[in-house]
């Protein structure tokens, strides 16, 4: 009887949920010490503390609740039939999923594009407070940026990538470099716009990505995870320790703000964050386009077929290797693009800001909007970027910022579980999930043959 | 070494470690012909397949491929995709399709393979790149109206028929423009039906297309109809090769697979040992 009920679904659901209170309660309680690892559960119990100063209860209560509500929460998803009930039913389903039409009709997706790039124009006038304007450029839009670059790598290609953060800083210093804001002398000594940065910046990135690329990218799953995450941490000990030529660990405070002067037109961008905020979103919307036009593209299948079959990739003329650096090198340009734009906007450069934590970060955004959707990844990144900034600011109840990556690590936990394709799976991914469940797929299988 | 071989495989020899999977084997194949490969489970033919298409690196001999004549390539230590640019395809035992992508994405994958990177072309969606989508599209109806899948264009190919999938895996390799197709166990895990129509497919393939076709099978009605010439294989050494009619009066190759000496029609494996290769995949 017990036994039956404790593989039941309703068991593991409820066996996730209260751990997933349990963990809050730890992870929001007064912060404990290591001779008092369980402060934050105990006195989840015993203590009392206001909630958005709405009411005063004990801690455990309100995140049973939660637990409660959010366990409920997706049975109605389920029982709506949602597209997690969607990708579970095998095969009939899928089979009618996939002979539907390919794209939604034109028109209508314009007009969802056009509605949002009005709402995104527009958000500055609405958003008139200081620190949010500033968000939006820092926190926001820049993460836009790097999460669809690193999409391209871990959704498109399926590489994992745990140095992401390595090209970022390889963009900012570049753009340091040039502009003569580090103690490295700027190439012929000519101090450069930041415009003339990005391309530089992207050339260095992409030639770091094709470097590091071309050995690594033989090896397979954890063994290339564990090498990108080596060059990441040697990016940062090299920023950190080469005083003379990066500055070490005070790094720059120098990097001039962009300026555009072509003939009578003349522009400086400053401190202010709104330019910025356009600048940033023109070249969003330009990722945007030239991101999914590559998916569409021979390119964007044969990375499909890669991750699928490489054997097979292989026998039809598909070149592994090649197409795996070329997404390294796609991936490694807008990470480099992205520094560009935070090293421009920020003024300042240091070695902190390039930890393993940041390619986490940012790995987190795209695995919660869902590898290989470029809206999800969108989406993913708005919606974690936003909530995580306005946590840090405002502090609701108890948030530290050194608590943001257990949250993050409990979003990626509670997504593998109940939403492994992601907030808005890519159509693809979505399939290979949907058919690997019901053992269909050849993900990963051994070269089949005649055994030796 | 005649001009006419397009395969002309020499003395090769594979080994895993201290197992022999290939030894010696020498064989070749004419120009347009249509060759099997038969033999017991294990007896190393996917090996040999795996040899001709590089996958695997055999560590003595020669193979050498010869997609037009007067221009032969040394098919040893080449990599797969490079051998299929050289004009080599091939099915597999299993069959692998990318099956999260169509029936139509399988194909056009194989048309376009050849036709350099184009990232940068296709991220600005210049003129060249549209000319060539329109190119691959046009080829990639073209095959599948040839191997009958138009109907199942759209549909997963996770979700076709074993036989559909089968005569996909063909499209798919006929997409690259070969002139040798390797067809591993193409009937494997097909009903009667579905057989007749492969057969005449291959026939197709080779007659209308001048694909040359090296074939892998079990089951011997299909090959003694289709193959012009045969190899048998066991224990990874070659142990007869001729015409349908003489393999089937050879004492050697009656041994090999049933032990023991009897009449022609038993060559036949019976219908247990067919599934245990299906499973193998």
């Amino acid at each position: 009887m017990i036994k039956q009920w404790l593989g039941s679904p309703l068991a593991r659901r409820v066996g996730t949920t209260t751990a997933l209170a349990v963990l809050l309660m730890v992870m929001t309680g007064p912060s404990g010490s290591t001779s008092q690892p369980t402060a934050g559960f105990v006195q989840s119990f015993s203590e009392r503390s206001s909630f958005f100063g709405l009411f005063v209860t004990q801690r455990w209560l309100v995140w049973a609740a939660l637990a409660l509500i959010v366990s409920a929460l997706i049975r109605v998803a389920k029982w709506l039939k949602s597209d997690y009930a969607e990708m579970v039913a095998i095969p009939g389903r899928l089979a009618r999923s996939a002979q539907a039409p390919f794209q939604t009709k034109k028109p209508v997706r314009f007009g969802t594009y056009g509605v949002l790039m009005i709402v995104a124009i527009l958000l500055p006038v609405f958003v008139t407070d200081g620190f949010w304007q500033q968000s939006l450029v820092e926190q926001v839009a820049i993460f836009v940026l790097l999460a669809l670059g690193l999409n391209v790598v871990v959704g498109f290609a399926g590489l994992l990538d745990l140095g992401f953060v390595a090209f970022y800083a390889i963009g900012a210093y570049a753009t340091a470099w040039v502009t003569g804001a580090l103690p490295a002398a700027a190439p012929f000594g000519v101090h450069l716009d930041p415009f003339w940065a990005i391309p530089i910046a992207i050339a260095i990135a992409m030639a770091s990505g094709v470097l590091l690329g071309i050995p690594t990218l033989r090896l397979r799953g954890d063994y290339l995870a564990i090498v990108t995450l080596g060059f990441g941490e040697i990016v940062t000990i090299f920023l950190n320790n080469e005083y003379g030529i990066t500055g070490g660990s005070t790094g720059s405070h120098q990097v001039p703000h962009f300026t555009f002067h072509v003939g009578p037109i003349k522009y400086a961008w400053g401190l202010g964050p709104v330019p910025y905020y356009y600048l940033t979103l023109g070249f969003v919307v330009l990722f945007l386009i030239i991101f999914s036009r590559l998916e569409h593209s021979r390119v964007g299948r044969s990375w499909t077929a890669i991750r699928e079959d490489e054997v097979a990739a292989e026998s039809i003329g598909i070149n592994p290797l090649k197409y795996k650096v070329m997404a390294f090198a796609i991936g490694a340009a807008s990470a480099g693009f992205a520094g560009v734009m935070t090293a421009a906007q920020t003024n300042f450069l240091s070695p902190q800001t390039f930890l393993l934590s940041f390619s986490i970060n940012i790995l987190v955004l795209v695995i919660f909007g869902g590898m290989g959707s470029i809206i999800g990844v969108v989406c993913g990144a708005l919606l974690v970027q936003v909530v995580s900034t306005w946590m840090d600011h405002y502090t609701p109840f108890g948030f530290q910022s050194q608590d943001l990556y257990m949250y993050l690590g409990a979003i990626l936990v509670a997504m593998m579980i109940f939403r492994p394709a992601g907030l808005i799976p890519a159509r693809r991914r979505k399939r290979e999930i949907a058919m690997s469940e019901a053992g269909e797929g050849h993900m990963d299988e051994m070269l089949t043959g005649d055994t030796p | 070494m005649s001009d006419d071989y397009i395969f002309d495989v020499k003395n090769v020899t594979l080994r895993f470690g201290g197992v022999v999977s290939l030894n010696d084997v020498s064989l070749h194949q004419n120009r347009g012909e249509i060759l099997a490969v038969i033999g017991p489970n294990g007896a190393g033919k996917t090996s040999l397949f795996n040899s001709l298409t590089g996958v695997y690196r055999p560590q003595v001999g020669t193979i050498t491929f010869s997609g037009e004549p007067g221009h032969s390539v040394s098919v040893i230590g080449r990599k797969p995709h490079l051998l299929n640019g050289a004009g080599i395809a091939r099915t597999f035992q299993a069959s692998r399709m990318f099956s999260a992508l169509t029936t139509y994405e399988n194909v056009k994958i194989g048309a376009e393979s050849h036709k350099g990177l184009g990232a940068v072309g296709a991220m600005l969606g210049g003129p060249a790149t549209r000319r060539g989508e329109k190119l691959s599209d046009s080829r990639t109806w073209e095959l599948l109206d040839f191997v009958g899948l138009r109907a199942e264009a759209n549909t997963l190919s996770a979700s076709l028929s074993y036989g559909a999938r089968r005569r996909l895996e063909i499209a798919r390799g006929l997409a690259t423009n070969p002139k040798v197709l390797l067809l591993d166990e193409p009937a494997a895990g097909t009903n009667p039906a579905e057989k007749l129509e492969l057969t005449s497919l291959i026939r197709k393939v080779r007659d209308r297309m001048g694909v040359s076709i090296l074939l892998i099978e079990h089951d011997m009605k299909m090959v003694m109809s289709l193959a012009e010439r045969l190899y048998v294989l066991n224990f990874g050494g070659v142990i007869a090769e001729g015409t349908p009619e003489e393999i089937r009066a050879n004492d050697a190759v009656v041994v090999a697979y049933l032990g023991s000496s009897d009449t022609g029609e038993a060559a036949q494996p019976s219908p247990s040992e067919t599934e245990d290769t299906d499973a193998q995949g």
